[in-house]
Order: C-alpha cells, then structure tokens, then sequence
C-alpha cells in the first residue's frame, strides 16, 4: 500500500475529489467522512440537492452518478471521484425552458413545499430515460421509494405519467 | 346556495392556475434557511438527554471545548434569559415555563442540555459526545393516567394535571335519562409528529453596532417568533428581524418558537459570530414537538328511531412535558372537546377536559389539532351506534347530519355554522365510493371488506370571532399593503409565509381578482418581519385564504378607488362612473390602462396638481367573522386477517371551502392531508415505551405514508360562498386530516367487526387485526 493510498491517510485529511457535475469538470477538496449530499451543497453550492433523512430512506438528495439514480446521502464525496453527476440544477439551464419532467410537474401540481421535489425529478429522470409507456402501478412503485409530506403523491403519479408522454427522448433498453 | 364548479373559470378568482413559485424550486433554486449559512457562521450540534427525567448534577464540557474547531461550548449557565410560556388565556390553565436550554432538570429524551458551536455541524457532533453530563434519574411519567398520581415534573407545581374544566349543556343528564339508547366508548389517538421534509432550521447574526438580532428560520409565524426572541433575550422587538424564505413543510410544527431557536439567537449574541442550527431527522423526531396523544370516552345518548339526542365526552390530554408556548396544551384537549358535535344535530352536549404532564416531548399544533382526535372517536362511536342499531352507517349519519333548512346552525358548544352542504357532501362522497354496493365482511379472495364514511366541519379561517367560538383567545392581528409601481405592476406585501400552500400565486388571484389584471402582474412579498406588515399569528389554522385574502380584497379595493381618482382625471369622467375590465380603467368616456394610470400618479404634473396625494399605496385591517367548511371523506378497505395489513382501496373527498381561489390549491392540501390522514390511521407511531424512550428516532421507525399506501382519490367540491367573510372564502388546509382517520378507522372497524376484532386507538396495528383461532 502506498502511502498516497487514501485508506492509509489519517481518516480526517481531506481529499481532493475530481469529478463532472452537470456536464461541467469539479474539483473539491473534502474530508473522507464527507457525502456526496453534503458536498455538492457546500462545496460546490448546488443546494439543490436537499438532505431530510441522511440514511437513505426517503430519497430528496438523489442525484444521478454515471446514470443511476443514487441517495447522495450514501455514497461518500471520495466515491464519486472520476463519475459524472448530475443534480436538479442540471437538468435545465435557468435562461432555458423547464424540463419536460419539471413542465409536467408544474402542470400537475405535483410539488407543494418543494424539499422532496429535486430527489423525485432525479429519480423521474432515470426511470423515464430507461421506460417508456410506464403504467400507474410501476410509477407508484418508483415513487413509493421518496417521502413526500405535502402532495399524497396523486399530482406526482399524474405528472409522471404525462412527462413519460412529452419528453422526446430516445428508446432506452427498458431494463430500468 | 350551493354551487357546483365548473373546470376553470374566467375570472382570475377561481382559476387553476398553475404556481409561480414552481418554477425555482424545480430547478433546485429554492432558498430554504440551510441553503443560506450566513458568512462565517458557527455550526450548532446540541448535546441532549438520554434520560426521560433526571436531574442535571453536573456538565463537564472541558473536554469539548478543547476539541477540534470548537469555538464554544454552552450551557443554561452561560445564556441567562427568560423562559419560553405559552399564551393561551383560558382560566385555569397552569403554566410551565420552558428554558431554551434545560439547566436542573430534564423532562424527555432529547430536551437540550448543551450546545457546541463549532467551524462545521461535523466538528460540533464530535465535540458533543465529549460533554459529560452527570444525572440522577427519576422515574418516568408515561402514562397519562398514572402521571395524576405521580409527583409533579416541576416542583412548584401542585400536580402534572395543568388544567381541568368540564361544561355542559342544562339537559344533559335528562336527555341521557330518557334515552332509548346509550352507546359508549373510550377511543385513543396515538402520538404523531408532523414529519416536514425540511426540519427545523435556523440561523441568528448579532449586530452589536445596531444591538440588532437578525433571524433567518424555517417557521410559519415570523411575528411570533419575533417577539418571542425579544422576549427571552429582553430586547425590544423592533430590534429583532426575522427572515423566512422557503420553508420545507410546517403543519403546525413550525408556529410556536422552539427552545432551539431561542437558545442559537442566544449564541449568537453570546459568541459574536453568526450561529447556524439545522436539525437531523432525529432530533425532529425526539424534540421537534409531537402532535395528537388524546384519550376520548364518550357517551351518545338516541332516540329508538337513532335520532341523536345527548353526547358526552371526557378528554385526557396527554401534553408532554411542558404546556408548549403558543398554543398550550390545551390545542388538543380543548379544541377536541369543542368540535364535540361535528356536522350533527345534537341538541345537548357536556365534556371534561383534562391535560397532563408526561415525560415526552411536548404537544404542539399538527394539522387538525384536537379536532382529529376528538373526530375520530365520535365517528367510531356512531358506527358503533348504527351496528347496535343495524342502521345503514350513512343513513343514520344522514337523518342526524345539519340540514340546509337548519342554517345558521349554532352547536351547544356555541359554534354557528354560517353555511354549508353538509348533508350534500355526505351523499355525494358515498356516491363515488359507490357505498350502497360495499359489503362489510369476508370477500371472495378471503379478505375483508369495510366502509367508512367521515363528514367532517372545519372551523376555518380564525380570527378573534372564529377563536372565540372555540373559546379560545386568540392573537390574530393581521394587516396588508397593496402597493401599484410606475409601470403598473403590483406588489402584495404580506406577514404570512408559505410552507407550500402556494400563496405566492393564490394570494396575487385575490389581488388581480379586483383590478381584473394577469395574477402575474401581482407580485406577493412575505417573510420579513422589517418590511412586512404585521401578522400576530402568521400561518397556521387554514387561515390566510379568508384572512389575508380578505384583508387583500380590502386593500385591494382601497388601491382601486385612488386609481379611479387618477383614471377618472385622465378620462374627464366622474371616478364614481369608472369600472375596471380586462386590466383597464373604463369610463363611458374611454378606457386607459393600469400602467399608464400608474406612470401619471407619478410623473405626470397635472395630475399631481389635481390631486394631492395620488398615493398608490393602500393598506387593510381585516379581523372575519367565524367561518365553517365542511365535507365529506368516504373510503373502503380491505383486511387481510392473516397479516393484518390494511389496504385502502377506494376513497372519495367532497369538499365545501366556499368561494375557491384555485381548485387545484385546494386538491393539493386535501390531498396531501388525506395521505396524512392514512398515516394517522394506519402508520405513523411516536409513541414511547414504559421506560420513558422514544420508539420513533429515524424513518425507519416512523412511517410515513408512500404512493403505494394509496388509491387513487376521486375529489370534488361544493360551494357554499362564506355569507359574512370577504369574497365568502373559508379556510380548508386542515379539513382531509380532521376526517381522514375517522373515515379509515370506522372502515377497518367494519371489516374486521365479523372476526369479534373491535378497534379503538389510532395508529392502527396489524398485530391487531390478526384473526386468532379460538
């Protein structure tokens, strides 16, 4: 083991982690305890990305890491070195319309307090560009993996099932 | 009158119109009070009770201080202030002063000892499990019950009982001794917490060049918690700003001001540097305040023929341990004792109230406050009622429902329902459950069917005359500027701040409604209490759409009146002739614009030289009379008996807020509180074992209601406009969660009824509905 291996470094070193968020190369320097959750907010300032629970039970800090939806939460800052990220902040530009997931939530009432809402639009986001044609059941099981304390999920089942129709994406393999 | 709405209407009141505030927070652009550290902030770990009662012997922090990055290390002995004490004024209610850090004694698991302030929140945990605390342990107080008997938490207390108070109508107990039948029964509710996504949160900067305090903090009463930090930090209330931008959830958590709160304004001041708490999900669980916890025997005295003629009820509130500022213990006990009779007719009514202390977390205000409790067992009992009868459940709530003819309908505990389509929601929501095809009992799949159906009255819309027939008093002192800028457009300044009722977009409905302009042009500013007029009560008691709105209506109006004078000079014509349409002033001799109305009040000479002040500013007062919504919640169920697992399959709400502002507001809040509702019913537990420990710490333990745990729910609304409030709006946010748990409950009840299973309590388990063999 080489003494630059970071397993050997004293647990309260920072490291310096490199990686694309939001199509755009990040570097930022973190103690190894650090989550990905924490240091996209204060290292990077994407508070997008909100923390409610910090065990991975109830889904509004997901972001996606090279394509899957993960609890930021869970994965360490140091785990993410090398991968592509991406957070709400990502998904449209602020001079850019919202994105076909976003519109549909608007539309469908889908978000009221709006702390759950960036995780859920993340996970919307895998689910969609992996399916297409999803059935209430199957976005009732996606979703049931997110706390929302304010809508009952109704509005959010609707602006699921309405982006899966908008978004102009291609076909993805369906085995998300 | 009742009106049936159609999808969408013209105007800009009763729109469904889409939120403005959507926009940022689906960008990930809100700005929640974690999101804004302010500049070299300290962050707070607070080091809390393991014990459910002892007494503090000693804090050792040496050992804190010296570790890494801590800045400060503080006790109660190092932050003298005045405690916190609620503010309710009903006689008899002892108080129970609550320090923002406990300094003698500890009174439930998780009460804060200590506070570390440290360069991060990372820094100021690790040094927190280095205070030592030395503590004798008392004995726990668990059970309400029991707590009558045992010493009281606060030696200058006489007993854990803080209030007790019966009333009751003079034909009570004739009306009960002339009963055919008497039906009884003792229903528990069990303890719940409002669970926002976004805890608690808040942050303090001291000025000591200004002696000014400035408070940024997720909170729905900015006002409040502005003059509460005053209070126990004795400056002047004028010198103290509170700040609130977005704010992830409330339900009722959020209104009082926390001892956390008070104890981070007090660092601030005490370290000289800005001071930043955000709570984790345990300690909203352990310390955030609790909600609900009551015990309800009542008593329903019926004629032969089922018509209700007596009920009675004895309340015993279970307040934790403190009488919580604001509210007091009483926003459960008492308002449940209140709403005694619901939407029926019963002409005699009696109740005992009773609250205690216990070693838990206190009580404070969740969505439908004691009105969920005292709800859920009357509509339990009249099932109860219709099976010992073998009446239909909904016809025998409709022979003894308020009917159109009654209204004005006033209770016998001094409640005068002002309007409503009691009788029509009852029907129209049994309808979309299709209720006269449900039958209870076994289904072909071996599971086991029930219905239940739950119409509710929501005493909305408070002010001084809508707390007063609660018999509460209540400081509700709430104003409103409309303000018309140089190029037209309209800003609404209000004291109220969202937590996701969406006021941003209905509160500029209200305005435009008036100037019969685009609600975009309105712009709604809140949530600084330096520039906002002032809310006492700020928002809570599904009061802002009647308060604020009617206050706005007001102001509103005021700021239209001056623009005709503007109009009525530019346009040669009498301003008594002039008319608003399509965002114009029009006078039989012509029509001009709101922004060019605007731009000649401020630059134009002839008109200043016509009229002295062609101020576009108004303000409004607005204090309604009592309003009641009403509605209906009907669901089916199924049980398996051999889990005990509930699934809800099939539920309907039809609800009457009056006029409606935004339908699809109004679906968003019913909604969102039926999923409470559920929760309440079949999930959520933060209940404590013997030995005084919180069985909730995580989302593990406490369960929140997921898109699985749902049907899909058939909404419709009724209107009965207000005949007394502005623009006849009532308030609605809390109405699915006064009924939801009812309607469940009586559901489960009547499923599992064949299999000799009887329920009682909320949160319903599934060990509970097991069938046993006999």
């Amino acid at each position: 083991m080489s003494p630059d291996d970071p397993l050997v470094r004293r647990a309260a070193d920072p490291i310096t982690v490199a990686l694309t968020v939001n199509d755009r190369p990040s570097r930022m320097t973190v103690e190894p305890r650090t989550s990905l959750a924490d240091a996209l907010r204060d290292e990077l300032g994407l508070t997008g990305t909100h923390v409610a629970c910090e065990q991975g039970v109830c889904g509004a800090c997901t972001v996606e890491v090279d394509g899957e939806a993960v609890r930021a939460c869970l994965l360490l800052a140091v785990q993410a070195d090398g991968t592509e990220v991406r957070t709400v902040e990502g998904l449209a530009a602020p001079d850019e319309p919202l994105h076909p997931i976003q519109q549909a939530f608007t539309d469908h009432h889908a978000l009221q307090c709006g702390f759950c809402t960036p995780g859920l639009v993340m996970t919307v986001h895998h689910l969609l560009a992996e399916r297409h044609g999803v059935d209430d059941g199957e976005i009732r099981t996606v979703v049931s993996g997110h706390l929302c304390r304010c809508t009952g999920y109704q509005g959010i089942v609707d602006a699921v099932r309405h982006a899966d129709r908008t978004w102009d994406r291609p076909i993805g393999d369906g085995s998300g | 009158m009742i009106v049936v709405r159609d999808a969408d209407a013209n105007s800009s009141l009763g729109a469904r119109l889409p939120r403005f505030e959507d926009g940022r927070l689906l960008r990930g652009r809100g700005r929640f009070t974690a999101d804004t550290p302010p500049p070299r902030c300290l962050h707070v770990a607070f080091v809390r009770s393991p014990h459910p009662h002892a007494l503090i012997e000693d804090i050792d922090v040496t050992g804190a201080r010296s570790a890494s990055g801590v800045v400060s290390v503080l006790t109660a002995a190092d932050l003298p202030h005045a405690s916190l004490v609620d503010a309710c004024t009903v006689p008899g209610l002892v108080k129970t002063p609550q320090p923002a850090l406990a300094g003698e004694r500890v009174r439930f698991v998780g009460e804060a000892v200590a506070m570390v302030l440290a360069e991060s929140r990372a820094l100021a945990e690790d040094a927190a499990e280095r205070v030592e605390v030395r503590y004798t342990a008392l004995p726990p107080v668990v059970d309400p019950e029991a707590a009558l008997l045992l010493p009281p938490l606060d030696p200058a207390l006489s007993s854990n009982e803080v209030y007790r108070g019966r009333r009751a109508t003079p034909g009570l107990e004739a009306a009960f001794a002339a009963a055919d039948h008497v039906v009884s029964g003792t229903f528990t509710t069990g303890r719940l917490t409002a669970a926002p996504m976004e805890g608690r949160a808040c942050s303090a900067t001291f000025d000591p060049v200004a002696d000014t305090l400035t408070v940024r903090c997720s909170t729905q009463s900015p006002h409040l918690l502005q003059r509460k930090i005053a209070t126990c930090l004795g400056m002047d209330v004028a010198a103290v700003r509170v700040l609130v931008d977005d704010v992830g959830g409330g339900f009722g958590q959020k209104i009082p001001a926390s001892p956390e709160e008070i104890a981070v304004a007090l660092a601030a001041r005490a370290a000289g540097r800005p001071v930043l708490w955000v709570e984790d999900r345990r300690e909203n669980l352990v310390a955030g305040p609790h909600g609900k916890a009551q015990r309800v025997e009542l008593a329903l005295a019926l004629d032969g023929d089922g018509t209700f003629r007596a009920l009675r009820c004895d309340v015993l509130g279970d307040a934790g341990a403190y009488s919580f500022n604001s509210a007091s213990a009483l926003i459960e006990a008492y308002l449940a004792a209140g709403l005694l009779p619901g939407a029926y007719r019963i002409p005699e009514t009696g109740w005992q109230v009773r609250s205690v202390l216990t070693t838990k977390v206190p009580i404070a205000p969740y969505r439908g406050v004691g009105w969920t409790s005292g709800h859920t067992a009357r509509e339990l009992l009249i099932d109860r009622a219709a099976r010992l009868l073998g009446r239909d459940p909904v016809d025998l709530r409709r022979q003894n429902l308020v009917r159109p003819a009654d209204l004005p309908y006033t209770t016998p505990t001094g409640m005068t329902y002002d309007s409503g389509s009691h009788l029509a929601t009852l029907e129209r929501a049994a309808k979309l459950v299709d209720a006269a095809n449900v039958v209870p009992g076994p289904t072909a799949d071996g599971r086991y069917r029930g219905f239940g159906i739950s119409p509710y009255v929501e005493p909305s819309g408070w002010g001084s005359a809508g707390a007063a027939e609660s018999s509460w008093s209540f400081a509700s002192h709430d104003s409103v500027r409309v303000e018309m800028a140089a190029s037209g457009a309209v800003t609404a300044v209000v004291g109220t701040p969202s937590q996701g009722q969406g006021h941003t977009t209905t509160l500029a409905q209200i305005v435009a409604s008036v100037l019969t302009c685009d609600p975009r042009r309105v712009r709604v500013v809140t949530g600084d209490t330096a520039g906002t007029p002032l809310s006492t009560a700020g928002t809570r008691a599904s009061r802002v759409a009647t308060v604020i709105g009617g206050a706005l209506l007001h102001a509103t109006e005021r700021l239209a009146a001056k623009l005709a004078l503007v109009a009525g000079h530019l346009l040669d014509a009498d301003p008594a002739d002039i008319s608003f349409r399509d965002g114009r002033a029009v006078a039989p001799s012509g029509s001009v614009g709101l922004a060019e109305i605007a731009t000649a009040a401020v630059v134009d000479p002839a008109v200043r030289a016509a009229l002295p002040e062609p101020d576009l500013t108004a303000t409004a007062f607005y204090d309604p009379p009592a309003t009641y919504s009403n509605g209906c919640v009907a669901v089916v169920v199924e049980v398996d008996p051999g889990t005990g697992r509930v699934d809800v399959v099939d539920a309907a709400v039809v609800e009457d807020c009056g006029t409606v502002i935004n339908p699809m507001i109004v679906d968003g809040q019913t909604l969102g509180a039926f999923a409470q509702g559920v929760g309440a019913a079949l999930y959520e537990d933060a209940g404590y074992g013997a030995d005084g420990s919180p069985h909730a710490t995580s989302f593990t333990d406490y369960l929140l209601p997921t898109a699985r745990c749902l049907p899909r729910i058939a909404l419709e609304h009724l209107e009965s406009p207000a005949p007394h409030t502005r623009g006849g709006i009532k308030g609605m946010g809390e109405s699915a969660m006064i009924a939801t748990p009812g309607a469940v409950a009586c559901a489960v009840a009547a499923a599992v009824a064949p299999l000799g299973i009887t329920v009682t309590h909320t949160p319903i388990h599934p060990h509970e509905l097991v069938a046993t063999e006999e």
